[in-house]
């Protein structure tokens, strides 16, 4: 009985160990994998960068797997973890560092290096995000910049004029509040203004900023979320929900799916490229204005994807040429046609590729807001800092807790993680 | 456990050979995983670099860690409310069907039908339903002019979660206490008439004796599926950076494990969720001496 037991035992290990190893190669030709997130309109788009990419290297095939954000990253992690990682996979700026201080990415600087000149054409408040002391572990791909999005049939129908480059947030505070509508019944049917409470990025870094505050400290040990400038920017974001109510509380935007501005109850929402697509699907009527101008000037957030090559790759060349080819006139002018993102190579985010797109906005305004933008903050440990600042501000936008009382526990909490991340 | 057929000769080799698959995934699925979260839970690790020994301090986090505390408080007034409304509603459901009238068939599926849905999809039907603005309950209040309530708030999401869960379960409930109530000996009702008792006391004195090892199991189980639940509660109290309203355990460890990269910690609150349910089964089986009556 034992050895009938034993043997079968054996004959599985082998069926296992036997299905186990995987050819790298099929063909002669080289196999590269690339995972990014993303939703099925981009894979259709990468597919195609991909075939690009394939005829102009014909002994090169890669894979393309796109998946949605959540488990995307929950897919990458495991696949890291038992050490069969993709060739090459897409990065989000504020996560980088995560990845990049574990020693999981491979350096591209001696790859860079033998291409001189390589960067230059990409606009260098993209890149900055991806240099480290020891050269570029990443490359961005495309990049978002946060800008003023507005409904126009709301605007015409309060005969009101477009927002404009001169509007303060004092102005864009006025006309949130005329553009509130309250039923007779006491609902508000429609709200001047909403951002997300949540992600600093289209949400409360801009005020923030243009309140002369700041998110964290230059070396990264201290969060100055509850600094004087930064309560102002708070205090404007607080009134303007509980005391104007020209903002929808965040139980009521759960209500509409989170994003009003795309249920077509708010009025003006600042907002990054990737939602152009999915507004335009909803057939609003919508354009694009600066952000408004704080007491310290006018700041932005600019944020760049990218894409990294894994450590344990056994074709780092061929990975680097794809990423190559990516930021090549080829593969930029493909991710502009997307219309998800802005492309990081100039000539193409400056031509009527970009400018001129089937949805009619104004797309300047995206490029011009680099000259007044701030990077979103990049350091370790990001994710659970953002999380215990989004967390412990949540019962504030539900209305139910004290602002300034809860910026002083989120400052503590966070520092913590900034402590523990060091 | 003496009765069966005794397998014979080569009758065995078929026999270890059609249990294989399972024995495998037992082995390897079940028992290697619990004892690799035993052993990752003396560690920190973050998926990405080589794990660090940690001793009891996963452990310590466990009774110091104010965020797990919450999760786990709310557990357990999730399961008081859940698991005795899942059973009381069910066995009620259950005598209600056992009959026979036109159409059972029709009430018996419309009552199973949420155990077979997508809970993603019917966490969304139940958003639309529990909106303060624009939900179905609230337009039906203001039609006898009662004021809104806000479903899905802090002050009321605990018990509309409940409610969802407990209706989600009602199904599966019901069907085991149907096979229970079929299995009851219609010579006792008849006895019972004969001697002029009446439903109330056929009920009390029948019924509910010989179903208590429907309604054992049925504890258990519930019990077990409390201490696990999780997608309808995070689907109706997510909030954007992926925080919850209601934080429960199975959310805490989701979230350590994958948010926050703390492996170890979230594999020592497995642990103890699986010990607190193991304890409670500990309990239940010691009551199952005392109350529940076998035939």
């Amino acid at each position: 009985m034992k050895r009938i037991l034993f043997s079968l035992v054996m004959v599985a290990i082998l069926l296992l160990t036997a299905c186990g190893g995987k050819p790298a190669a099929t063909g002669g030709k080289t196999q590269l994998s690339f995972m990014m997130w993303g939703d099925p309109a981009e894979l259709t788009v990468w597919k195609q960068i991909v075939a690009d990419y394939e005829a102009a290297n014909p002994n090169i095939t890669v894979s393309v797997e796109v998946s949605d954000w959540d488990s995307y990253w929950t897919k990458l992690k495991t696949l890291l973890a038992a050490n069969t990682p993709p060739d090459m996979f897409a990065i989000d700026a504020p996560l980088y560092l995560d990845y990049q201080s574990k020693g999981v990415l491979l350096n591209l600087q001696p790859y860079i290096d033998k291409n001189p000149g390589m960067l230059d054409g990409l606009y260098p408040q993209t890149l900055q995000a991806y240099q480290t002391p020891q050269g570029y572990f990443g490359l961005p791909r495309d990049f978002q910049t946060i800008v003023l999005f507005y409904n126009k049939a709301m605007f015409d129908k309060a005969g009101m004029a477009y927002p404009t480059a001169d509007w303060t947030w004092d102005d864009l505070r006025a006309a949130a509040k005329r553009l509130t509508i309250v039923g007779s019944d006491g609902k508000t049917t429609q709200y001047g203004f909403s951002f997300d409470m949540w992600d600093m990025e289209p949400g409360y870094s801009e005020a923030i900023w243009s309140y002369g505050g700041d998110i964290i400290n230059a070396d990264h040990t201290k969060t100055l979320l509850g600094e004087p400038a930064a309560r102002q920017a708070w205090q404007l974001l607080y009134d303007m929900t509980f005391v104007d109510k020209s903002v929808p509380d965040s139980n009521t935007s759960g209500q509409y799916g989170g994003d009003t501005f795309l249920a077509g109850v708010t009025a003006m929402t600042p907002m990054g490229h990737w939602s152009v697509p999915g507004y335009a699907d909803a057939n609003l009527k919508f354009d694009v204005a600066p952000m408004p101008k704080g007491p310290a000037g006018r700041v932005t957030s600019v944020n760049s994807a990218g894409f990294v090559i894994a450590k344990g790759t056994k074709h780092p060349a061929e990975a680097f040429s794809f990423l190559q080819f990516v930021l090549s006139t080829a593969g930029q002018t493909r991710l502009a046609e997307l219309g998800f993102a802005c492309p990081v190579l100039k000539s193409i985010a400056e031509s009527p590729t970009f400018l001129n797109q089937k949805i009619a906005i104004n797309q300047q305004v995206f490029l011009d807001a680099l000259q007044y933008a701030h990077m979103k903050p990049v350091f370790k440990g990001y994710d659970e800092w953002a999380s215990a600042v989004g967390d412990g501000m949540a019962p504030v936008w539900r209305g139910e807790a004290d602002l300034n009382k809860t910026l002083d526990e989120i400052v503590a909490a966070a520092d913590d993680v900034l402590a523990k991340n060091k | 456990m003496e009765f069966g057929i005794k397998p014979l000769g080569r009758e065995r080799l078929w026999l270890w050979i059609l249990l294989l698959p399972t024995l495998f995934g037992l082995f390897f699925s079940a028992f290697g995983s619990l004892l690799a979260t035993i052993a990752l839970s003396f560690t920190h690790w973050d998926l990405l670099t080589v794990p660090e020994w940690a001793g009891l301090s996963n452990y310590v986090a466990l009774f110091t860690d104010a965020k797990f505390l919450k999760s786990l408080a709310n557990t357990a007034e999730f399961s008081a409310m859940y698991v005795p409304g899942v059973v009381i509603i069910s066995l009620l459901v259950a005598i209600l069907l056992n009959r026979k009238i036109r159409g059972i068939g029709i009430f018996r599926t419309a009552f199973y039908l949420p155990a077979v849905t997508s809970a993603v999809a019917t966490a969304l039907v139940w958003n639309m339903i529990y909106g303060k603005d624009t939900g179905i309950l609230n337009y039906v209040l203001s039609l006898v002019h009662l004021p809104p309530v806000c479903w899905l708030c802090t002050d009321h999401a605990m018990v509309s979660v409940v409610v969802v869960n407990i209706w989600g379960a009602i199904g599966e409930g019901m069907i085991i206490f149907l096979a229970g109530l079929t299995a009851i000996p219609r010579e006792y009702y008849e006895a019972a008439t004969v001697d002029g008792a009446n439903e109330m006391h056929k009920f009390f004195r029948i019924t509910l004796p010989l179903i208590t090892p429907s309604i054992f199991f049925q504890v258990l189980m519930s019990t077990i599926n409390a201490f696990q639940a999780y997608d309808y509660i995070y689907m109706l109290t997510r909030q954007g950076q992926g925080d919850s309203n209601i934080p429960v355990v199975v959310f805490s460890i989701y979230r350590n494990a994958w948010n926050f990269g703390n492996y170890g910690g979230a594999s020592a609150q497995a642990i103890e969720l699986t010990v607190i349910v193991a304890v409670l089964m500990l309990v239940y089986f010691w009551l199952e001496k005392r109350f529940v009556v076998y035939e």
